[in-house]
């Protein structure tokens, strides 16, 4: 029983981050009723981000940490762009990005002379850059439904593989690493029984100011209203002179930027980083936003402390092979008695 | 219509899978010869090139000790082919990569026994993998040499499999018998991988080590290879309050519990002992400081003085930049040893190269003076050390 308070703090911290990667993974979701399958990878390349940031460009933590962030941002706006807009919208645009996409891989891929590789690279970029103007200018889409309800979801786990395969390419299978003693491993005193290392006081801290920041920027902001009001209906929105696909972009750029700065940190504290490492917790974020339902931020932060406890205390009172298994276990168990979540609202007929 | 087109669809991939590679296992008895290679004599002398398979883990979990494993059979074999080891013939090794997992183990023995029809196969890094594919070797009657697996299990496989990498079961108990006489703990926490065949088998070994030398285990705890948070296995082990903490683990995550149990309050009185897999200059590279006082009882230790062992660690210094750890001293050695093999037996027949290295006694390695005892187990005297300041010294 002595080990229960630090076993406690375990799964706060740990929930913490994993609460922001649950936020951006709702966020979408709530939006626009996606499940986005690609945002473990998102969180992987996140983590990237910043290890190159610190290891390759030498910058400081602080200035790595928001910089993961913008770049898995960016990474998922670009994704909407060519993995979920078209399937909605299909613009001249769209597939001029799609083309430069193309040409982008093909610059990446097999054995090319430097100038035939830094060519097609730059065309594809080029391409892929004009693309995205074009199709967010386009008046007149040349393809206009509704969205079939499982087809972003493939899309998505498509854009994932794609995802993965290119950090392998890049980074290579085997797990990287920050530099060791990045942060001093003595850890704080937390009253008599338990202790925080400073690493993981940081991914606490870190994760409650950005959660912070999303309700204000949910709540408060022109930009949080648009969201809300498209996550209602979209067509109503639209109608009302809301730039749905600008909103969108920048949820998803939000969405992108949680999921980094997730990476980045729980990257930072476990100091594992490979391309594989999207997977493990993309389990535990689907969880959370089923148990913690659709309706509010407090609901999914409430679920991913629950789900984060239920990880460390499953495998210190159960056993460690059990540690998926009970996640899996509890997602079922919400799906059977209660589908809305703990914190959802019922279905009910909107008038 | 549909009926036709049903049966040339059966058809068509029938004929595809007849053609597809890799006879059944067993199809072809160990006991018949099998000539290997070009220009293969069956008595009285080796001539032209002779194929030799490595199978390495140069990506995955284990590709910190394969892509070392991989260097040193380089090195080894090139100084073999420049010296003259073996007369007018060359060794000519043939790389491939397991990826760490069974799955592509089986692929690349697969390749190396009905594809390149090699005389012998070098490997593989992790046990795990071996005791899948060594049975494929052993059916084809083609000695496979394991140089870095240490659990059991393997060389039972059948007479064809041999290892020069000392068991766990001959290096462990010799480290909890020094550490206990200098250290002189009396409970230890026990740590180990309950899904991997080597750190599993390295836990057996401990824990009877552990018995006959009369130290209390106050706590055991598990995690699974690729894992990368122990705090909750940690957290209990520090609440048992134990002396030292016997580690079986691979480097990657040997790394991330040293430094988590430092995070976590353990204090640095409370040491790590492990086993092989501790065993690698990486393991300081990626756990900084936190790997400091790390134990682990190794067959090869850098400074070891033994023949020819100063020359080969210069050797791959000014070849490959870095130091050498027991992984390539193993690596060199099989590939040395398979050599003298070829040089007594006098040709590449599969089975003279096994009665050859089945008979080797007392050669002249880096390992030290190297035998193998009847069941094809390696002999020669191992070592315990401790990472001190990034550095692997003799525990005194």
């Amino acid at each position: 029983m002595e080990q229960l308070p630090q076993q406690l703090v375990n799964g706060i911290w740990q929930g913490a981050g994993l609460a922001l990667f649950a936020l951006g993974f709702a966020l979408v979701f709530g939006l626009l009723d996606v499940v986005n399958l690609a945002h473990g990878a998102t969180y992987m390349w996140g983590a990237f981000f910043g290890l190159v940031c610190v290891t390759r460009l030498g910058w400081p933590l602080w200035a790595a940490i928001p910089a993961a962030m913008i770049g898995a941002g960016l990474l998922a706006v670009l994704l909407e762009r060519l993995a979920f807009k078209p399937l909605r919208t299909l613009t001249t645009g769209s597939l001029v990005l799609w083309g430069g996409f193309l040409v982008l891989l093909l610059g990446f891929v097999g054995v090319r002379q430097e100038e035939v590789r830094a060519g097609l690279l730059g065309l594809g970029a080029a391409l892929m850059l004009l693309g995205l103007v074009q199709d967010y200018r386009a008046p007149r889409p040349l393809l206009q439904r509704s969205m079939p309800y499982l087809a972003p979801m493939i899309a998505s786990i498509g854009a994932s593989t794609i995802l993965v395969s290119l950090a392998q390419g890049l980074f290579g299978a085997q797990p990287s690493r920050f530099p060791p003693d990045l942060f001093p491993t003595t850890p704080y005193p937390l009253g008599q029984a338990a202790v925080i290392a400073p690493i993981q006081l940081l991914v606490l801290a870190v994760a409650l100011v950005l959660m912070i920041g999303l309700h204000l920027l949910i709540a408060r902001t022109q930009t949080g209203r648009a969201i809300r009001a498209i996550a209602w209906s979209e067509r109503t929105a639209r109608l009302l002179g809301i730039n749905a696909d600008l909103v969108i972009a920048q949820t998803f750029f939000v969405s992108g930027a949680l999921a980094g700065a997730s990476g980045a940190l729980l990257g930072l504290a476990f100091n594992r980083i490979e391309p594989t490492m999207g997977s493990q917790i993309e389990l535990a974020g689907l969880t959370v936003i089923v148990v913690g339902g659709m309706s509010s931020i407090g609901g999914t932060v409430v679920a991913a402390f629950l789900v984060g406890l239920l990880r460390v205390l499953g495998v210190a009172y159960v056993d460690s092979s059990f540690r998926d298994a009970l996640v899996f276990a509890l997602l079922i168990l919400v799906l059977l008695a209660r589908p809305q979540g703990l914190f959802g609202r019922a279905n009910s007929t909107r008038a | 219509m549909k009926i036709m087109g049903l049966s040339v669809l059966i058809a068509l991939s029938l004929l595809l899978s007849g053609c597809g590679s890799g006879a059944a296992p067993g199809a072809q008895p160990a006991s018949s010869p099998q000539s290997a290679g070009q220009g293969a004599a069956s008595a009285g002398g080796l001539s032209g090139e002779i194929p030799v398979g490595a199978v390495w883990s140069l990506t995955g979990a284990a590709a910190v000790y394969g892509t070392v494993q991989k260097n040193a059979a380089d090195l080894a074999t090139d100084e073999i082919n420049r010296s003259g080891f073996l007369g007018s013939a060359k060794l000519k090794l043939i790389t491939e990569d397991d990826r760490s997992t069974r799955e592509g183990g089986i692929a690349a023995f697969e390749k190396l026994l009905n594809r390149d029809r090699v005389a012998a196969i070098l490997g593989p890094t992790l046990s795990n993998t071996a005791r899948a594919t060594d049975p494929m070797a052993q059916d084809k009657g083609i000695v496979v040499l394991g140089v870095s697996n240490t659990a059991d299990g393997i060389v039972e496989i059948g007479d064809f499999v041999f290892r020069d990498s000392l068991p766990e079961s001959d290096v462990q108990p010799n480290t909890i018998r020094v550490t206990k006489d200098k250290l002189g703990y009396r409970r230890v926490a026990v740590l180990y991988g309950d899904d991997d065949a080597f750190t599993k088998a390295g836990y057996d070994v401990f824990s009877k080590a552990l018995a006959d030398a009369g130290v209390q285990v106050v706590a055991t705890e598990t995690f699974k290879k690729g894992d990368t948070d122990f705090s909750a296995q940690l957290t209990k082990i520090r609440s048992a309050n134990p002396d030292a903490i016997v580690l079986s683990a691979l480097a990657e995550e040997a790394a991330g519990i040293m430094t988590q149990a430092r995070q976590l309050g353990i204090p640095t009185s409370v040491p790590f002992i492990g086993g092989n897999g501790l065993n690698s200059p990486q393991l300081a590279q990626l756990a900084g400081s936190a790997a400091q006082g790390a134990i682990s009882g190794a067959a090869w230790f850098i400074s070891n003085d033994t023949p020819g062992n100063a020359a080969f660690v210069q050797a791959y210094r000014d070849r490959y930049g870095s130091d050498p750890d027991q992984f390539a001293a193993q690596a060199y050695t099989g590939v040395y040893l398979l050599a003298t093999a070829l040089k007594n037996a006098g040709s590449s027949n599969p089975r003279a190269i096994r009665d050859a290295l089945a008979q080797l006694k007392d050669v002249p390695t880096v390992l030290g003076s190297f035998s193998f005892d009847p069941s094809r187990n390696p002999v020669h005297p191992p070592v315990v050390q401790i990472v001190q300041d990034g550095k692997f010294t003799l525990f005194k």
